[in-house]
């Protein structure tokens, strides 16, 4: 994951503090196990001790550990609390979404992702956003539990019939990001894919409206047929 | 092993004639043939789930391959899963716990032993209904199968019918052996073993059947309900006419939660039991690592929805959960601190049990470390459903139920078959397996942490920079199986052929090491009265006191019996 908005920049530094916390575990204990397997050898003649242990350092590793677990608790609340703000729109962002995040409709079906923008167009596989652009989108299914999940844009999140969710994130540079969808949904699902395309506000809104200018046509043309008879 | 009628035993000439010994064990109520059959038949299990595994692995050894249908593909995934869970790790922790623990006690049984022998009849009909899939269509949902994807509208065929019932009956078992266990354990203890003298393992045992009594039902509610959706017009778990797919994953998530807790639990008993016997010394702090073992069963459990933090659930509830899992660094820490505590005091004997018990504590606690991530909000967003949430599962529960379930193995094999397991064959399997399981699974760590694979897919793209870690992956976990393989076939070649153990070849402190091996269908002839936490160098005192002369230092007896 390269970070690409700054709900993943919190992300990214928990995820740090998170490995941190996980090699001091893995160290401590692996070490100790290989420090204690050296030194305590039978064959080294040691005579077992018969101590059955002191309460008294008990309450201090509890402690210590009732700190450790607590720390990761504390630092996790901030960054997560960071993390879920909804940030502002820069000032090359799209205009009209200024104080309120662009909100697209993103919905799961077996096995493809629908993206319904507010003028009325849509796309599926592709979304295209704008840069700079605090965008929300609102997660929806029409069969089973889907997860959205583009990692340098955004955490996952999981999209479950009947229930709405959301992601939201600022993309910082224009490009394609790769995603993919990450609960079982089915035989296609390792296929359903989706990308999100970060252009400026102004190829955005051309986008827009070519793509509602397409669907109009195909729409026309669907029912000029339907309307010749051509389709039964 | 005892030659002959022994005085007090005389049944030979008893009229009728005897009954073939499979006929003996399949109708026997006995906890120790019951618990060999759990036993047995885990790991049997334990073999299928493996080759499961290496097939979804050489699915994914390169990009895009197409030797398994996607359908094939989450076939193997649903069974793997479902075996893994229901038919090796918790019978394997239930078979051992209702062997080891009436003996632990000195019980001459159990107290409702036609329970636990319909408990394990239904664990076995579980198993068959699950397999008997394949004379029609196995499930295709998955590992924990999320509503509504099971719903009929989705998977029409009978599949999920089959994953429902299989899983419903070995869980209703679960439920019978550990009612039968619980009342022993309250009830049959011998005279003067109080709680605080219980063996670590046997509190285990009542710790997880205690914990099997609350999520057991949980499960077997949903799966009803899942069953009526299925089959009778239901809308428990399908949205639009009033029914919540989240329901689903609650309910299921709080079993799932509580099993894995209880693996983590049997293992960390047995292991406690092992490196103490191993150290030549007593458990340190028995106290604290019972009640970390009675929190690990409460605070896991209450910590399922560190399961569900990408779903649409509100903040609270994932602070909540987050809350639980990481107040478990709390009895984790305290059990292994405990556990090297002991060792640092003791003089170890590096023998093949507690081989597979460090072994244990080392791959449970690269998993756990890794749950810790996982259990971390933001942190979760990014780690839940990649590949670095299969290698944590695997790590934490390869390390509880392989290593540690291996590691007793070891331990109580000399008890069941009078034999102990070969110690080199014991010795290549272990270190084979440990390259294993770190070469299966810490490439899937980079894969899901670094490049975000998600979990469960049939295939992977060249695109998504993986293929290197996926090949290791998969070459790992073919060492990981035939170091697995090893000591499958060292337990079945040592029933015949492990060199002879005697009653008591580890000096262990608890009272099964006083029964003979294999023990009578009674048990004992005799119980002592316990009067600490370890009778049975209490009684190995009290013969030195007896026999001893004058010059011999207190402690040099012969195990007895």
């Amino acid at each position: 994951m390269t970070p690409h908005s700054p709900g993943t920049d919190q992300i990214d530094t928990l995820l740090g503090i998170g490995f941190v916390a996980a090699a001091i575990v893995v160290v401590a204990i692996n070490l100790a196990l290989i420090v204690a397997v050296r030194r305590n050898r039978a064959k080294r003649g040691g005579v077992p001790s018969t101590s059955s242990g002191s309460r008294r350092v008990q309450f201090r590793v509890g402690a210590v550990l009732t700190v450790f677990a607590a720390a990761i608790f504390v630092a996790s609340v901030v960054v997560t609390g960071k993390a879920r703000e909804t940030p502002a729109s820069g000032s090359s962002g799209l205009a009209a979404a200024k104080s309120e995040p662009l909100t697209i409709k993103a919905t799961g079906q077996q096995w493809l992702w629908r993206y319904d923008y507010p003028n009325g167009a849509f796309s599926y596989y592709k979304v295209v956003v704008p840069v700079d652009t605090a965008v929300k989108l609102e997660l929806l299914s029409t069969d089973v539990v889907h997860t959205w999940d583009v990692p340098d844009l955004s955490g996952k999140r999981d999209a479950v019939p009947g229930k709405v969710n959301e992601v939201v994130f600022r993309a910082d540079e224009e490009g394609t990001y790769q995603g993919q969808s990450a609960t079982l949904s089915g035989q296609a699902y390792a296929a359903m894919r989706t990308e999100v395309e970060v252009v400026s506000p102004a190829e955005y809104q051309a986008f827009l409206k070519r793509q509602k200018a397409d669907i109009q046509t195909a729409q026309d043309r669907v029912v000029g047929l339907i309307e010749n008879g051509e389709v039964p | 092993m005892s030659d002959g009628p022994r005085p007090e035993l005389v049944i030979d000439g008893f009229p009728g004639k005897r009954r073939p010994r499979w006929v003996e064990l399949a109708t026997s109520a006995d906890h120790k043939d019951l618990g060999r059959i759990l036993l047995a038949g885990s790991l049997g299990f334990l073999f299928i789930a493996l080759v499961e595994l290496l097939l979804m692995r050489l699915q994914l050894a390169i990009p895009e391959n197409t030797f398994l249908s996607p359908v094939a593909f989450n076939r193997m995934l649903s069974l793997y899963g479902t075996s893994a869970i229901f038919l090796f790790a918790l019978p394997l922790a239930l078979g051992l716990f209702y062997y080891a623990a009436p003996l632990q006690i000195g019980a001459r049984g159990t107290a409702l032993p036609r329970l636990g022998q319909i408990g394990v009849a239904l664990w076995i009909a579980g198993a068959t209904v699950l397999y008997a899939g394949f004379l029609f269509t196995p499930s295709e949902a998955g590992i924990n199968p999320l509503a509504p994807l099971t719903e009929l509208a989705f998977l029409s065929n009978n599949g999920v019918d089959a994953w429902a019932t299989a899983t419903g009956l070995a869980t209703l078992g679960f439920v019978f052996i550990a009612i039968d266990l619980l009342t022993t354990l309250r009830n049959m203890r011998a005279p003067g073993m109080a709680w605080r003298r219980v063996p670590v393992f046997s509190w285990a045992a009542t710790v997880s059947c205690w914990l099997l009594l609350v999520i057991g039902p949980v499960l077997l509610a949903a799966l009803t309900m899942l069953m009526i959706d299925r089959n009778y017009d239901g809308v428990f778990f399908a949205d639009g006419s009033g029914g919540a797919p989240l329901l689903w994953q609650h309910l299921s998530w709080i079993f799932f939660s509580g099993a894995y807790m209880l693996i983590l639990i049997f293992a960390f008993a047995a292991i406690a039991e092992i490196v103490a016997t191993f150290s030549g010394r007593p458990l340190a702090n028995r106290g604290a690592v019972m009640g970390s073992l009675v929190a690990i069963a409460v605070l896991g459990t209450l910590a399922w929805m560190q399961n569900m933090l990408t779903a649409p659930i509100g903040i609270g509830w994932m602070y909540f959960a987050m809350l639980m899992s990481l107040a478990l660094i709390v009895p984790f820490g305290l059990i292994v601190f405990n556990l090297i505590a002991t060792m640092l005091g003791g003089a170890l004997r590096m023998r093949a049990p507690l081989l597979f018990a460090l072994g244990a504590i080392s791959s449970i606690s690269i998993g756990l470390a890794a749950e810790i991530d996982h259990s971390m909000v933001a942190a979760a967003w990014q780690l839940k459903n990649t590949t670095d949430s299969t290698a944590a599962t695997h790590f934490a529960l390869v390390g509880g139920a392989v290593f540690g379930g291996f590691a007793a193995l070891h331990y109580w094999f000399p008890k069941m078959t009078g034999r102990t397991m070969g110690e080199s064959l014991a010795r290549i399997s272990f270190w084979t397996m440990g390259a294993g399981v770190l070469l299966a699974f810490i490439p899937l760590f980079l894969a899901g942490g670094e490049q975000g694979e998600v979990i469960d897919a049939y295939k992977f793209f060249a695109s998504n920079d993986v293929s290197a870690y996926n090949l290791i992956a998969s070459i790992g976990s073919l060492v990981l199986a035939a170091g697995i393989a090893m000591t499958l076939v060292n337990a079945i070649s040592s029933r015949v052929n492990g060199p002879e153990a005697g009653h008591d070849p580890w000096g262990g402190e608890s009272l099964e090491w006083f029964a003979l091996s294999p023990p009578e269908p009674h048990n004992f002839d005799v119980l002592p009265d316990v009067r600490s936490a370890h009778p049975m160098s209490d009684i190995r005192d009290a013969i030195a006191h007896r026999t001893r002369r004058v010059d011999a230092p207190p402690r040099e007896s012969q195990p007895v019996a």
